[in-house]
């Protein structure tokens, strides 16, 4: 509770203070301080210091796990905002309220890691969505800026509505929108009515709840909106985007059919013909498919990375296919790794004239710093041992060999994994062997490139020691 | 009246919605849609509100069922103000708002 | 109690259902009609198009201009303005249905609410959103 009602008050805050106070520069110390303030604020919850805990109902519930998620969701989001800082100051004239505007996501993303209610879904989703269409279209004067907003925003609305039409449907199933119900009988929550049998309207709701969420994830087939809008939009908030909003949408998906599993058997019968284990598998697949397939063929790298990162949203959804207790380490790994490889590779790209892969040529001989910090980024993505991004997909992979009965998902996953390595490497090739000069559109300070190496270390030192995440998860 | 004439009836709406965004080349009208599938869905929840009581056990069945049909209109109000405004921001780019016009991004 | 009551009048209903062929035919009727009609007139009506007959009837005065001006884009933005105050309006409806059992917590609960939004209009109005004339 601390963290989302922190987080609405922050927001508000720099509304505010970018209203009242002229000094631009002030905003991101504001801003920073809001964070750190934030992280701190759940580092006490999880240890059961909650000052503010107001009764929800039974409407959320905090658990360790969904704690734990935002406490990184936060770390991650202060990397971005001190890595990137200098670029959101140059997205345009309202950097107060852009500031605003990433409080009010993190503040969706708390609710939807902690959400035991389908209205919270739904409230938390569309929290966590709104203030990205704005984000979005922040460049209002560049047409690819605008449409890619208007995109974002009628995709993002369409798949709201399917959302909530699968809500409807599985209200008028179960007559609930609770997922648990604490203290009462179980058979009037949704988990006792799933226990007797699904009732059609609840399959047919699951299933658009499970198409809005795969278009909320970018999963295939609902993928293909993400590379326009995340070509198109400032590459500062593509980074935002891409990383931390997707593991947030990533929470909420997995809670849901985690919860459901727990509560009953639902998962593991095949209910009136849909097997859903099989379904999840399909998309699985098809995601990683589209995803690799596809970046294969980019030249500019900022498209590539988005394509790459459906490709990434193919591994993170094994945990969903799962959804075991390896499945959820797995996850809190691979949104570390990810995000935080993601979030240097945008920051470095941001200061980069050139997006194309022949931008990239001799940046070794230029910019020794960034292209090793570079390089690092790129082989967490590949899942290259001794970095963290090894660990992530291992985990993955594992849990899904836990489960049994879907080694060949496990299998398809790992040949993907080695296609990725290919597009991977194709900038660390053109960064390290081919001839050229690096143009960089901004100047690169040496406290960005000093940050630049630190988080290239976190990634290897994760990578040594993945175990130092997943401890404090448990003590 | 049966709840099945109201489900036929949300899931038409939902449908017509759909298929107006997927076919329809106007921003607003694409919009129009969006707003239609959403109304669909609030008919249907509140269709379902009374035909889940309130027990002993449940006290509040049925009346969520109708606060969430508020939520989902304030919702679709900060839509509309943030959706209007992006049309209204492409607009003075490019004077028009049709959506195949916008195809800049692929290539 | 009341579903029940919605179940037991469901075979009711559907005893009606034929009931209403007549309400059906007549509309049926009633459109057929009226569509004959205007694809009749259309059909035998006299046929002459010139441009002065097609052109629109302003009193002998030449046109000029286009009816539809563009509107300023402060409209926009107060009329979105106004729809984002207006729809919150409806979380009064629960509040005052339960006005007496809510007492006091419930007025505290809403002045928090009302509250918000009074940030949300300073800040409009700092923002110099609602000003007409720059």
């Amino acid at each position: 509770m601390n963290a989302i009602i922190l987080s609405a008050i922050f927001g508000i805050v720099m509304m505010l203070s970018s209203a009242f106070v002229k000094n631009t520069k002030a905003y991101k110390s504001i801003a920073l301080v809001g964070l750190i303030l934030l992280l701190l604020a759940n580092i006490c919850e999880t240890y059961s210091h909650a000052w503010l805990n107001i009764p929800t109902f039974d409407m959320l519930e905090f658990s360790r796990f969904g704690l734990y998620f935002n406490t990184l969701a936060i770390a991650c989001t202060i990397l971005f905002s001190a890595f990137s800082q200098r670029e959101i100051e140059r997205v345009g004239r309202y950097i107060g309220e852009y500031f605003a505007l990433i409080f009010f996501v993190l503040c969706g993303i708390f609710i939807l890691s902690s959400y035991n209610n389908l209205l919270m879904l739904f409230i938390g989703i569309e929290i966590m969505s709104i203030p990205l269409y704005i984000l979005t279209g922040a460049r209002k004067e560049n047409l690819k800026s605008n449409e890619a907003s208007l995109k974002y925003f009628l995709m993002g609305s369409f798949s709201t509505g399917i959302l909530l039409m699968g809500i409807a449907l599985v209200y008028g199933g179960t007559g609930d929108f609770a997922l648990v119900h604490h203290g009462q009988d179980i058979s009037t929550s949704i988990a006792g009515a799933m226990n007797k049998r699904m009732s059609f309207l609840d399959v047919a709701g699951m299933i658009l709840i499970l198409t809005g969420m795969c278009f909320k994830v970018s999963a295939a087939p609902f993928h293909f909106w993400a590379p326009d809008i995340y070509d198109g939009s400032p590459s500062v908030f593509t980074s935002f985007m891409a990383t931390i909003v997707k593991a947030g949408a990533f929470i909420a998906f997995i809670r849901l059919f985690a919860i459901r599993e727990e509560e009953t058997t639902i998962l593991e019968n095949a209910i009136i013909g849909v097997d859903w284990k099989m379904l999840f598998s399909i998309i699985i697949v098809a995601t990683l498919l589209f995803g690799n397939i596809t970046a294969i063929f980019q030249q500019s790298v900022k498209r590539m990375l988005a394509y790459s990162s459906i490709a990434q949203a193919g591994f993170m959804l094994f945990s969903l296919l799962s959804l075991n207790d390896t499945a959820k380490e797995g996850l809190l790994l691979y949104v570390v790794a990810y995000s935080v490889a993601t979030i240097g590779l945008f920051g470095i790209l941001a200061k980069m004239k050139d997006y194309t892969l022949a931008g990239y040529n001799g940046m070794a001989k230029s910019h020794p710093t960034l292209a090793f910090a570079n390089a690092i980024f790129l082989l967490s993505l590949s899942g290259i041992p001794l970095t963290i991004g090894f660990f992530a997909k291992y985990y993955m992979l594992m849990a899904v060999i836990q489960t049994g009965g879907y080694m060949w998902v496990a299998i398809v996953g790992v040949i993907f994994a080695v296609i990725s390595v290919f597009y991977y490497f194709r900038v660390i090739w053109s960064m390290y062997f081919k001839e050229g000069t690096v143009e960089l559109k901004y100047p690169v300070t040496k406290g960005f490139k000093i940050l630049a190496v630190v988080m290239a270390l976190i990634i290897i030192l994760l990578g040594a020691f993945p175990q130092v995440i997943l401890n404090f998860l448990y003590f | 009246m049966p709840i099945q004439y109201y489900i036929a009836l949300a899931v038409t709406l939902f449908s017509i919605g759909v298929v107006g965004v997927l076919i329809r080349r106007n921003a607003i009208i694409v919009f129009m849609c969006i707003e239609l599938m959403l109304n669909a869905a609030n008919l249907l929840l509140v269709a379902f509100s009374k035909t889940h009581p309130a027990t002993s056990v449940a006290p509040l069945a049925g009346i969520d069922g109708q606060l969430f049909v508020f939520f989902v209109m304030v919702v679709a109000a900060a839509e509309v103000s943030v959706g209007l405004a992006i049309i209204v921001m492409l607009y003075r780019n490019t004077h028009s708002v049709d959506v195949d016009f916008l195809n800049r991004l692929k290539n | 109690m009341l579903s029940s009551h919605i179940m037991a009048a469901a075979p009711v209903a559907a005893q009606h259902a034929s009931s209403y062929l007549p309400i059906a035919l007549q509309i049926v009727f009633a459109i057929g009609f009226v569509a004959l009609m205007i694809f009749v007139s259309a059909l035998l009506g006299p046929k002459r198009k010139t441009n002065d007959k097609l052109a629109n009837f302003t009193s002998g005065i030449t046109t000029h201009g286009n009816a539809r001006q563009p509107m300023a884009i402060k409209y926009f933005l107060i009329a979105i303005l106004f729809v984002l105050f207006d729809v919150e309006v409806i979380f009064f409806y629960p509040y005052a249905v339960n006005f007496k059992s809510l007492s006091w917590t419930g007025f505290y609960e809403i002045l928090l609410f009302v509250g918000l939004f009074l940030i949300g209009f300073v800040y409009i109005i700092k923002k110099r959103a609602l000003k007409w004339e720059d």
